[in-house]
């Protein structure tokens, strides 16, 4: 009886509400299909170890000779994915610490850019996330006055922007990781100085080792821009604050590298060395050697899994270089005989991705393989093999370009650009052989390596 | 003429010296002539109220001559609506005499017309001072859950939502301070409200659908917190309490103040709680034989904390604050892996692997900021102006083995406006503006709905009118959504189907291969936009149709915009466990492979035709409420099992290599149930009934009892659906001692749906004592209570994890308690 008396207001409430109107709409665009993170099924052996992980060769990016142009390719069947206009012409180009992104300086733009490669990884907990998308320029940018050295280490990417005397603009530095470009992050790490420098700055987890540029009276350094002193800097709110200020000067203070006990910078009169001990700061310099015969040492590379660094000591603007092996822990400095040919000028150096080689490119078209061989619990740089990479006359070398190289992460592998060529060469470091050729049609001015790091 | 007036007031207003406006003075009786203290009295659609004094007198001045509206309540009584004609000289001696309600009675706050548990056409329970202080809980479900029509979705302690005649989710709105509370717990049952009823001061139950006064996510009712955040007076006040329970080894604290000085009126509340995994009087797992006494629920400790900071500017005509909060909480998610109605399926891996399983923590995080404001105008037309405005930042991570899995954000912007118009014909009420800007997304390992934006734009418009004995009540709401998700994923997803048929549970051990489709190696993307409309209207009346009795009916019709993850979810929701696919995406059958694709069939909107009946008993020793209801919901979006399984490589307790061989001989550790949205019409049918009967001074007994029924239209019943209930309470109350004994009876569930168990019946015994000790001329009161006094195993049908954790065992409460 109540359900029937129920139905029957119900039926009456519902002929009089019907009439009122109610409107739903859908549009649905359909987007570019990505390429799946994963293989989602992988078979009836239930295998889930590696599951989420991608084998990828990786990726690069390119820039062309007018700097205005990024490419990216695939290097898994050497074709190219997409390229970009970039806002300003550049010819920096390099990785951000995680080698998703690829960073494109522009100094005189106060800017530096980032294109995202499309391939990551996440670390999800209980297991490795790959991902691998098409490439995108992010319409993240950071900016700053003069952008200049660019230092990674362990996931973070320190930015020293120089500052300019001329417009009155202070030094700092930012430090951002993957992941700050990813979600586009409006504050980031910063360490802001009173005056400008051409500095440097070592990210440390959440120390920053940055040089400190003092009152022009008091400078050690003949040329006053440059830094001569280092002072560390602990994180507090997005901003570095000044913890520990290392007494012993470093004049002229250029080049640095950190491995994970050491931090060193070039001098004009030697190498200082910066440490902790016993929970304390120290420091240390190592003099200059005569066989830098008058030079100093102005850059400097080192490699997590080396705990000797390779300085690099050569005329300013380039020409013909000394190397030295710089032991940190020892206080030592070594020469290194990489037995230079006549007229052959670096242009540019790197550890390889294991730290196993130290390969130094040079404007002749050779490239230099040193490798550490271990004497008496002390590795000890030398020569292994020199490999021709290019067949041109090297006079044809477009003015402003040279030769460039970058090397994998995930595979013992070198890519080298050659603009008079037009093409990469990509090159099996442990047979020393060229392994394949990627054609191009434009002038290279730089390129780097991008993709998943293989722990 | 009524311009002419105008006029009047406004010189009256340059001349405060002369007074033409009148007073009434009077004072509140209760039957026995005894005078009332503390008893409001209101002037109907304006902003005048005072309160009597220990001789019940009150005088209401500068009133407006004419036909005056009066509303005087007061504890413990009805509340009376008086209507006048009030002379120019004004009146003396007004005499007004309360009736005793058995029945607590309290208006529910902002709503632009007047609403209460005895007044309204609609079905609300409003509960505040001591019976909150009672009832409160840990979660807002368990909160309330002792009110008649709600229950609580019970998740292991640590999370529930009221459920309201059956329904919750995306159905039911909960809102702090009319606004929505802005967090995930719409999303999935393991995710907790950010709402607290230890620092609340009222709680509103909206039961059934109130989309007129809330719009579109409160088809099944609305739950709304209140608290004094944003102090309408600055009358220095406050509450503190300090609490500890046995059975978690709970600690609480909380307190809230309000004061200030001249027109400034500042607020200030915080809460603080810890508590450990809690005791159960058996094996927290259905399936366990295991014998003892020593039983808790694994990873079901919380420690939450929450400070809010409010101040206003007291005007003449009204006020304006705003407020800040900070509201953190971190809690085990139990059986976090296990949950949901397949359970079936699962138990015989599960035994297994159940210590190789890693705890999952939620961390919380809300920061609200609350603007609120309200003005009496002097218009022709309209006479108050209220404003609500709230931004809310949400964040809660998974954090599943010491890593973040799962990171949800919502953040919500919103605006509500509404305008009192004045009497217009005998009609009172007035036009509501809501706009709600909600962001949601999630990101990491059970992302599986996308980023969406949803956009709300709503006007609405109530009206209530007395004719002789009968209140009329209409109102209506337009509204649009507008859900867009630029980047909604469909996967091909491995799928296959078990050789025995899912709904054979034992013997699904002895299936062999399962079949697997092919993988096609990219996902498509689509750029989806839904644009709705939802329309509500309803009506009701009350009708006095003898003294102290009276009978309402509403009837109405509201429709909801059904949500982003009902829509556009493709993926893993471990809080469920299941593989969740939207209503956007059908399955496609071709021979013996199956796969999804876009949904061609129009995206429809869920609309409610419900009626209600309510027949009530008001004033005297003895009161009543019963409540009827028919509810027929058309495109009632729920998920529906496929049958098919999906292939997840997420896996919790996953720890290396050691782990493989585990799990080598067990098929299906790595695949969920793949349940799709889809609607199908329901209908709803149930009552509630409340009774109370004040015994003398000293006693009062009463009963409530609920009961909903909610099925398909076309056969079969939904899940999850509360059982029958019955509860009686004794309570004793002097100047100094309070006694209440609590029994409530769950009947045993067997209506249930393809995939779900029956569930026993159970009776749970609280008590509880409070001491009034009056120190230091405050009112201080010790308290204990005792819940679950006969330690009785109690499984919660309505819970995702019913099979994994049962209801607290014995638990020994005791507290302190001041007021000033």
């Amino acid at each position: 009886m109540k359900t029937f008396h129920l139905n029957i207001l119900a039926a009456a409430v519902s002929a009089l509400l019907l009439s009122a109107c109610g409107d739903a709409e859908t549009t649905i665009v359909e987007r570019a299909p990505v390429e799946n993170e994963a293989d989602y099924n992988h078979g009836d052996d239930h295998q889930h170890d590696d599951s989420y992980e991608i084998k990828s060769a990786g990726r690069l990016a390119v820039l062309t000779a007018g700097g205005d142009e990024a490419l990216i390719y695939d290097l898994d069947d050497a074709s190219l994915l997409d390229s970009f206009t970039l806002s300003n012409a550049s010819s920096t180009l390099s990785s951000s610490a995680g080698f998703r992104y690829a960073v494109i300086n522009n100094r005189a733009a106060d800017q530096v850019e980032f294109i995202d490669s499309g391939l990551w990884r996440e670390d999800h907990g209980e297991h490795l996330h790959d991902y691998k998308q098409a490439p995108d320029l992010s319409g993240y940018k950071v900016s700053g006055s003069r952008p200049t050295h660019l230092v990674k280490h362990d996931e973070q990417l320190a930015i020293f922007y120089d500052g300019n005397s001329d417009t009155g603009e202070a030094a700092s530095v930012q430090v951002l990781t993957d992941a700050d470009i990813a979600n586009q992050t409006e504050n980031l790490p910063a360490l802001n100085y009173s005056v400008n420098m051409h500095g440097v700055a070592e990210p440390h987890a959440d120390h920053l080792f940055a040089s400190v540029r003092r009152d022009d009276s008091l400078s050690t350094s003949a040329n006053k821009v440059l830094p001569d002193q280092v002072a560390v800097y602990h994180l507090h709110d997005d901003e570095y604050e000044q913890e520990h200020i290392f007494l012993q000067t470093c004049p002229d203070l250029h080049g640095a590298a950190q491995n994970e006990a050491y931090q060193v910078y070039g001098c004009s009169d030697g190498v200082l060395v910066t440490y902790q001990a016993d929970g304390a700061y120290a420091s240390a310099k190592i003099d200059n050697i005569d066989a830098l015969d008058g030079l100093r040492v102005g850059s400097i590379y080192g490699h997590h899994e080396q705990g000797s660094f390779i300085g690099v000591a050569s005329q300013h603007g380039g020409g013909s270089a000394v190397l030295v092996q710089i032991e940190a822990g020892e206080q030592e400095m070594q020469a290194i005989d990489w037995q230079p040919q006549v007229d052959a000028h670096p242009v540019a150096y790197s550890f390889s991705a294991g730290g196993e080689h130290f390969l130094i490119l040079d404007n002749l078209g050779y490239l230099t393989l040193l490798s550490a061989h271990q004497h008496d619990d002390h590795s000890h740089w030398q020569f292994e093999t020199r490999i021709d990479i290019s067949e041109q006359d090297i006079a044809d070398m477009p003015e402003g370009l040279s030769f460039e190289m970058t090397v994998s992460q995930n595979d013992d592998l070198v890519f080298i650009a050659d603009p008079i060529a037009q093409h990469i060469l990509q090159i099996d470091l442990e047979t020393a052989e060229v392994v394949r050729d990627i054609e191009l049609n434009f002038a290279p001015a730089a390129l780097t390596w991008l993709g998943i790091v293989d722990d | 003429m009524y311009y002419k007036k105008q006029l009047a007031v406004a010189i009256a207003a340059l001349f405060p010296l002369v007074s033409a406006a009148s007073e009434i003075d009077g004072t509140v009786l209760n039957v026995q002539g005894k005078p009332v203290a503390g008893a409001f009295v209101e002037v109907e659609g304006k902003s005048q109220s005072v309160k009597t004094d220990k001789n019940g007198q009150f005088t209401l001045s500068e009133l407006e001559p004419g036909m005056t509206k009066l509303h005087i309540f007061a504890d413990g009584f009805a509340h009376l609506h008086q209507q006048l004609q009030l002379p120019e000289s004004g009146l003396d001696n007004y005499l007004v005499r309360l009736n005793r309600s058995a029945i607590e009675v309290i208006d529910v706050v902002s709503a632009p017309v007047h609403m209460s548990v005895m007044e309204s056409a609609i079905p609300v329970n409003v509960i505040s001072g001591e019976s909150l202080r009672r009832r409160q809980a840990s979660t807002l479900g368990d909160s309330l859950e002792k009110l008649a029509g709600v229950n609580t979705n019970y998740h292991g302690g640590v999370a529930s939502t009221p459920i309201i005649r059956g329904l919750s989710g995306p159905r039911v709105l909960i809102t702090q301070n009319g606004l929505d509370v802005g967090d995930v717990s719409r999303v999935g049952p393991d995710h907790s409200v950010a709402a607290e009823a230890s620092t609340a001061t009222q709680i509103e139950v909206l039961r059934g659908p109130a989309t007129l006064f809330y719009g579109s996510g409160a088809i099944g009712g609305v739950v709304n917190v209140i608290d004094g955040r944003v102090p309408v007076d600055n009358a220095t006040r406050g509450e503190w309490n300090l609490e500890t329970s046995s059975v978690n080894d709970k600690k609480q604290a909380s307190f809230n103040l309000t004061s200030g000085r001249d027109s400034v009126a500042v607020y200030l509340d915080g809460y603080w709680r810890e508590s450990d995994d809690y005791q159960v009087p058996v094996a927290p797992d259905a399936d366990s034989n295991a014998q003892g006494d020593d039983f808790t629920v694994e990873n079901s400790a919380e420690k939450s904390n929450g400070l809010t900071l409010g101040a206003s500017y007291l005007l003449d005509q009204g006020y304006l604050g705003f407020s800040v909060e900070q509201f953190n909480r971190e809690y085990g998610v139990p059986g976090h892996s296990h949950g949901g109605e397949n359970e079936e399926h699962e138990h015989e891996e599960h035994d297994e692997d159940n210590h190789a399983e890693e705890s999952v923590l939620a961390d919380l995080e809300q920061t609200r900021i609350q603007v609120m404001g309200e003005l009496a105008l002097d218009y022709q037309w309209f006479n108050k102006l209220t404003i609500r405005a709230a931004m809310t930042d949400y964040e809660h991570a998974e954090i599943e083995g010491g890593s973040v899995g799962t990171v949800f954000e919502n953040s919500t912007e919103e605006l509500r406006a509404d305008l009192h118009h004045n009497e217009f014909a005998g009609w009172q009420g007035g036009i509501s503006l809501h706009y709600k800007n909600t962001e949601i997304s999630a990101t990491g390992s059970e992302a599986f709905t996308p980023p969406t934006q949803a956009q709300t734009l709503a006007m609405a418009l109530m009206e209530e009118k007395h004719i002789d004995d009968v209140l009329f009540s209409f109102g209506v709401r337009a509204e649009q959504v507008k859900l867009s998700a630029d980047r909604v994923f469909l996967p091909h997803l491995g799928l296959h189907q078990h050789h025995e048929q899912a709904t054979d549970e034992h013997e699904h051990h002895a299936h062999t291969d399962a079949e697997h489709t092919q993988v096609l190696d990219f996902t498509q993307v689509y750029d989806v936009e839904h644009t709705f409309t939802p329309v509500s209207l309803s009506a009701g009346l009350v009708w006095d149709f003898v003294e102290h009795y009276n009978l309402g009916i509403s009837v109405s019709r509201s429709q909801r915009a059904p949500s982003a993850s009902e829509l556009l979810s493709f993926g893993p929701h471990i809080g469920t466990r299941s593989y969740e696919v939207g209503a956007l995406f059908t399955l496609h059958q071709h021979e013996d492979e199956s796969h999804f694709e876009l949904n061609q069939a129009a995206i429809a909107l869920e609309t409610s035709n419900n009626i209600d009946l309510t027949l009530r008993k008001t004033q005297g020793d003895l009161g009543f409420v019963f409540n009827v209801f028919y509810n027929r919901v058309d495109n009632f979006y729920y998920q529906a099992a496929t049958g098919l399984f999906a292939e997840v490589s997420h896996q919790h307790g996953e720890s290396g290599h050691a782990h493989e061989e585990e799990h080598a001989h067990d098929e299906h550790a790595s695949e969920l149930p793949v349940y799709l949205f889809q609607s199908d019409d329901v209908i709803l049918t149930g009552f509630e009934a409340q009774v109370a009967w004040q015994i003398n001074d000293e006693f009062k007994a009463s009963a409530f009892s609920d009961y909903v029924r909610a099925k398909l239209q076309d056969g079969g019943d939904l899940p999850r659906t509360p059982p029958l209930r019955l509860g009686t309470q004794f309570s004793y109350q002097n100047e100094q001692l309070s006694a209440h004994l609590d029994i409530t009876r769950y009947q045993e569930q067997d209506k249930v749906s393809g995939f779900e168990t029956t569930t026993a019946g159970y009776t749970l015994v609280d008590v509880q004592v409070a001491y009034d000790l009056s120190l230091l001329n405050q009112d201080t009161a010790l308290y204990l209570k005792i819940n679950n006094l006969t330690d009785e195993a109690a499984r919660v049908h309505t819970s995702f994890l019913k099979d994994l954790t049962p209801r607290p065992g014995r638990n020994i409460t005791a507290g302190i308690r001041g007021y000033f």
